[in-house]
C-alpha cells in the first residue's frame, strides 16, 4: 500500500494520543486507588459498590443503635438491683414480723422501715433514662412520672396510681431484627411484656404488697403478714428476679448482634473493595508497559519523520 | 518543453499542498501530440500536456461520509452522555491507601445513593431514641441535604436538556450553512469545467463540505451529468444542481422536544446518522429516562414517607403534617414547620403515649421495603440500577467512539493512499520533469546551432 507523508503523520499523532490517554487513566487508577470511578468505568461494578456502601451504611446504623440500647440495658438493670435487695429485706421483714415473739413497738419499728422501703420503690420506678431525660419505666408514655403516691396526714403513702402505659418499644439491631431494653412500670393484661412493679401475669404488686405489709404491721395483725403478704411479697421477688434474667437475655443478644454487624461491616468492606479498587501491583505494571511503548513510538516515530529524500538533493 | 513545465507546475502544487486536508493529488497527463505525414511516413510532433486529472476514489469518499456519519453519531451520544453522568454526580472518591495489605476506602458521600441510605439510618436513630432532640435535628439536617440533592440533579438534568437543544440548534445551522456552500460550489464548477478538464481544487471544497456535512448528518448523494452533486436527507431534496432546494429547521414536536424538519416543506425528518441525531436520541432516550427514573424516585421516597408520618403524633401531641413537601425531584423539600421544631417530627403511634416510636420504626424500615412504584425494588436497589443504566449508555458510546476512530483511521489512511502526497515522489517526478525540460531546451539549442550554421553556409 502506498503511504504518503501526512498519512504517516496523523498515524503517530493518533497511536500517541491513544497511550497518551491509555497512560492517563492508569496514573488516574494508582493515584486513587480505584479502578472504578464513574458509572461508565465499569457499570455492573459501581452497582454493586452502592450497594455494598448503603449496607455498610445500615450495619453501622445497628451497631449505634445497640450501643444505645446496651447503655439503656444498663440503667435498667442498676434499677434492677436496688429493687432485689428492696423485695428481699421486705420478704425478711414479712418473715420476722409472722414470728409471734414481736412486739408492736418491733413491729411499728418493722412499719417505718417498710414506709422507707416505699418511697425508694416510687424513686427507682420513676428513674430517668440519664441521657434522654426521660422517665425509664412509664411504657412508651415517658414523658411524665410514671408513680404517683397519695399520702396522709403523717405523710405516709396510702395509694399508688401507675401513669403510663405497658408498651414498649422496639429498635432495630439487625436487618429485620428489633430488640427493646424497656420494662414497663405495670402490665396489667395477659401478654405482653412483664410489669416491673406491677404485673399480672405473675401476680406482682409490689408498691400494693408493701402498703398492705406496713398497714398490717401498724395493725399487729401478724396473722395476715404470714397468711397473704409473705406469699405475695414472695411473688414480686421471683417477678424481680425475672427481670434480672430477662435483662441479662437482652444484654447477651445486643453483644451478639454488636458482634454480627462489626463482622458483617468488614465483609461489606472487603467486597467494596474487591469491587472498586485498583490492584495496585497490577495496575503499576500496566503503568510501565504503557510508559515504555509511549516512549518506544515517539523515538521510532522521530526517527522516521527525520528521513526525507530532501535531506539527499 | 511546455509539456514538462506544466509538469513541473503540478508537481509543485502537489508538494505545496502536502499537508492541506482534503486535497487529492493532482497528475499531468502528457500525450504524444498528432503525427503528420511526410514523404517517408508519420513522423511524431512532440508531446503535450493533455490534461491534469485529480486522483480519487469515489467509492472510498462515498465509504469516508457514511462512517463520518456514525462517527458523529456516537460523538454526539458520548458527549451528551458524559455531560449526564456528571449532572448526576455519582462518583466515587478514593486516595491510595499506603499499606499493601488493604486497598483503598471509597465513599461516595455526596451523591444520592449515601443520601438515600442516611436518610434511613437517621430515621433509624430517631426510631431508637424518639425524644431525642439531638436525633431528630440529624434526621431534619440529613432529609434536607436530600432534598437538596434532589433538586440540585434535577436542575442540571434540565439545564443539559436546554444546552442539548441550544447546540442542536448551532449544528443545523451550520448544516444549512455548508448546503448553501455545496450548491455554490456546484455552480462553480460546472462553469469551470464547461470549457474543458476538471475544477481539481473546486472539487476538493466540496468533497470536504460533503463530509462535513455527513458529520452533522447522514446524507444520500447522486451525481448529475454536469458534474453537480445533489444532496438529500431522509429522502428529501435540499440541493438539487445550483440551487438549495430547501434547508432544515427545528420545531416542537410537543413539550419542549426539539426536532428536526425541512423548513418550506415543513416535512419533519428522521435522521439516520450524524451528530444531531446523536444528540437528539441521547436526549430523548437515556437523558429522558434518567429524569423521568430521578423524578419517580423523589415522588415515591414523598408519597410511602408522608403516608406513614401524617398518622403519627409529635412530642407535642399535634399530627398530619406532611414530612416532604413536594412532588418530584425539582420540587421536594422538607416540611418548614419540622425543619423549624424537629420536636413536631411525628414519631409516636399513639396520641397520649409521646415517647412511642411505632411511626419513626415504621418510616426507618421503609428503606428495605420493595417498593411497586418502583418496579418491586428498594429505594437504593432502584437508583443503583438508574445509576448502572446511565453507565451502561455511556460505556457502550465510549466503545462506539473508540471503535469509530479505529475505522476513521483506516479509511484515511486508504484514502490517502491513493490522493495523498507523498514529498518524495512528488520530488522524484521534479526531478525528472526538470531533466526533460532540459533535454528539450538542448534540443533547442542544437535546432539553433545547426541553423546558424546552415545560415553560415552563404557567406
Amino acid at each position: 500500500m502506498r503511504i504518503t507523508s501526512n498519512a504517516y503523520d496523523s498515524s503517530l499523532v493518533n497511536q500517541l494520543s491513544q497511550l497518551s490517554a491509555q497512560q492517563y487513566t492508569i496514573q488516574n487508577q494508582v493515584s486513587t486507588g480505584l479502578s472504578v470511578q464513574a458509572p461508565s468505568d465499569n457499570p455492573a461494578a459501581m452497582e454493586n459498590t452502592l450497594d455494598y456502601q448503603a449496607q455498610n451504611a445500615a450495619q453501622t446504623q445497628y451497631s449505634s443503635n445497640i450501643s444505645t440500647l446496651q447503655s439503656r440495658a444498663n440503667s435498667v438493670y442498676s434499677v434492677l438491683q436496688s429493687l432485689q435487695t428492696i423485695t428481699s429485706r421486705a420478704g425478711e421483714i414479712a418473715t420476722s414480723a409472722g414470728n409471734a415473739t414481736s412486739s408492736q413497738s418491733d413491729l411499728n419499728n418493722y412499719a417505718n422501715e417498710v414506709n422507707q422501703l416505699i418511697n425508694q420503690v416510687v424513686n427507682a420506678a420513676n428513674t430517668k433514662d440519664p441521657s434522654t431525660g426521660q422517665y425509664l419505666f412509664g411504657g412508651t408514655a415517658s414523658a411524665t412520672a410514671p408513680f404517683t403516691t397519695t399520702t396522709d396526714a403523717n405523710g405516709d403513702v396510702t395509694a399508688v396510681t401507675y401513669n403510663g402505659n405497658s408498651s414498649v418499644n422496639q429498635a432495630q439491631i439487625g436487618a429485620g431484627m428489633t430488640a427493646t431494653a424497656d420494662i414497663p412500670g405495670a402490665n396489667t393484661g395477659s401478654s405482653g411484656a412483664h410489669g416491673l412493679i406491677t404485673d399480672s401475669q405473675s401476680g406482682a404488686d409490689l408498691l400494693n404488697h408493701l402498703i398492705s405489709l406496713r398497714n398490717n404491721l401498724n395493725a399487729g395483725n401478724t396473722t395476715a403478714i404470714t397468711a397473704t403478704d409473705s406469699a405475695d411479697l414472695q411473688k414480686d421477688e421471683n417477678n424481680v428476679a425475672y427481670q434480672v434474667a430477662n435483662n441479662g437475655v437482652v444484654q447477651s443478644q445486643l453483644t451478639t448482634a454488636a458482634t454480627f454487624a462489626t463482622n458483617a461491616s468488614q465483609s461489606l468492606n472487603s467486597m467494596i473493595s474487591n469491587s472498586s479498587s485498583a490492584n495496585l501491583v497490577q495496575v503499576m505494571m500496566q503503568l510501565n508497559q504503557t510508559q515504555n511503548a509511549y516512549q518506544a513510538a515517539l523515538q521510532s516515530g522521530v526517527k522516521i519523520m527525520q528521513l526525507s529524500i530532501l535531506n539527499y538533493i | 518543453m511546455q509539456a514538462q513545465m506544466t509538469g513541473v507546475e503540478v508537481a509543485g502544487q502537489n508538494l505545496a499542498n502536502v499537508n492541506t486536508t482534503g486535497y487529492s493529488r493532482q497528475r499531468v497527463d502528457i500525450q504524444t501530440s498528432p503525427d503528420v505525414t511526410t514523404g517517408i511516413g508519420p513522423e511524431g510532433t512532440g508531446a503535450n500536456a493533455a490534461s491534469i486529472q485529480q486522483i480519487v476514489n469515489t467509492l472510498l469518499n462515498t465509504q469516508v461520509q457514511s462512517q463520518q456519519s456514525t462517527s458523529g453519531y456516537w460523538n454526539g451520544q458520548q458527549s451528551a452522555l458524559q455531560s449526564a453522568q456528571n449532572a448526576l454526580d455519582e462518583f466515587l472518591n478514593g486516595s491510595a491507601s499506603t499499606s499493601s495489605t488493604t486497598s483503598a476506602t471509597s465513599d461516595s458521600s455526596t451523591g444520592l445513593a449515601s443520601q438515600l441510605s442516611g436518610l434511613f439510618s437517621a430515621f433509624s436513630a430517631v426510631a431508637t431514641s424518639p425524644t431525642s432532640t439531638t436525633a431528630r435535628q440529624a434526621l431534619i439536617g440529613q432529609a434536607q441535604t436530600l432534598a437538596t440533592t434532589f433538586n440540585n440533579v434535577s436542575t442540571q438534568l434540565g439545564n443539559l436538556k436546554t444546552s442539548l437543544n441550544s447546540s442542536l440548534n448551532d449544528n443545523l445551522n451550520s448544516a444549512n450553512k455548508l448546503l448553501s456552500g455545496i450548491a455554490t460550489l456546484n455552480q462553480q464548477i460546472s462553469a469551470a469545467e464547461f470549457s474543458g478538464g476538471t475544477a481539481n481544487d473546486l472539487r476538493d471544497a466540496r468533497e470536504q463540505d460533503l463530509e462535513n456535512l455527513s458529520q452533522l448528518t447522514n446524507i444520500t448523494t447522486s451525481t448529475e451529468t454536469n458534474g453537480s452533486v445533489d444532496v438529500s436527507i431522509g429522502g428529501q431534496a435540499l440541493v438539487t444542481g445550483y440551487k438549495v432546494a430547501d434547508t432544515l429547521q427545528t420545531y416542537d414536536a410537543g413539550g419542549g422536544q426539539m426536532l428536526v424538519q425541512t423548513a418550506t416543506g415543513g416535512q419533519a425528518l428522521t435522521l439516520t446518522g450524524g451528530s444531531m441525531q446523536g444528540t437528539i436520541d441521547a436526549r430523548d432516550g437515556t437523558l429522558a429516562t434518567l429524569q423521568k427514573n430521578v423524578n419517580t424516585l423523589a415522588g415515591t421516597l414523598i408519597s410511602q414517607v408522608n403516608g406513614i408520618h401524617n398518622g403519627g403524633y409529635s412530642l407535642t401531641g399535634s399530627t398530619g403534617a406532611n414530612f416532604f413537601n413536594g412532588t418530584d425531584a425539582a420540587t421536594i423539600t422538607v416540611n418548614a414547620a419540622l425543619a423549624g421544631n424537629p420536636n413536631l417530627i411525628q414519631t409516636s403511634g399513639s396520641a397520649t403515649a409521646s415517647g412511642d416510636n411505632t411511626v419513626a420504626l415504621q418510616l426507618a424500615k421503609l428503606g428495605s421495603a420493595t417498593q411497586n412504584a418502583l418496579g418491586n425494588q428498594t429505594f437504593n436497589d432502584n437508583y443503583d440500577a438508574t445509576v448502572a443504566a446511565l453507565g451502561d449508555s455511556l460505556s457502550t458510546a465510549n466503545t462506539q467512539v473508540a471503535n469509530q476512530t479505529a475505522v476513521t483511521q483506516m479509511l484515511s489512511t486508504q484514502r490517502s493512499s491513493v490522493s495523498g502526497v507523498n514529498v518524495d515522489e512528488e520530488m522524484t517526478n521534479l526531478m525528472a520533469f526538470q531533466r526533460a525540460y532540459e533535454a528539450s531546451a538542448k534540443l533547442v539549442s542544437t535546432v539553433d546551432t545547426l541553423m546558424g550554421d546552415t545560415l553560415a553556409m552563404k557567406t
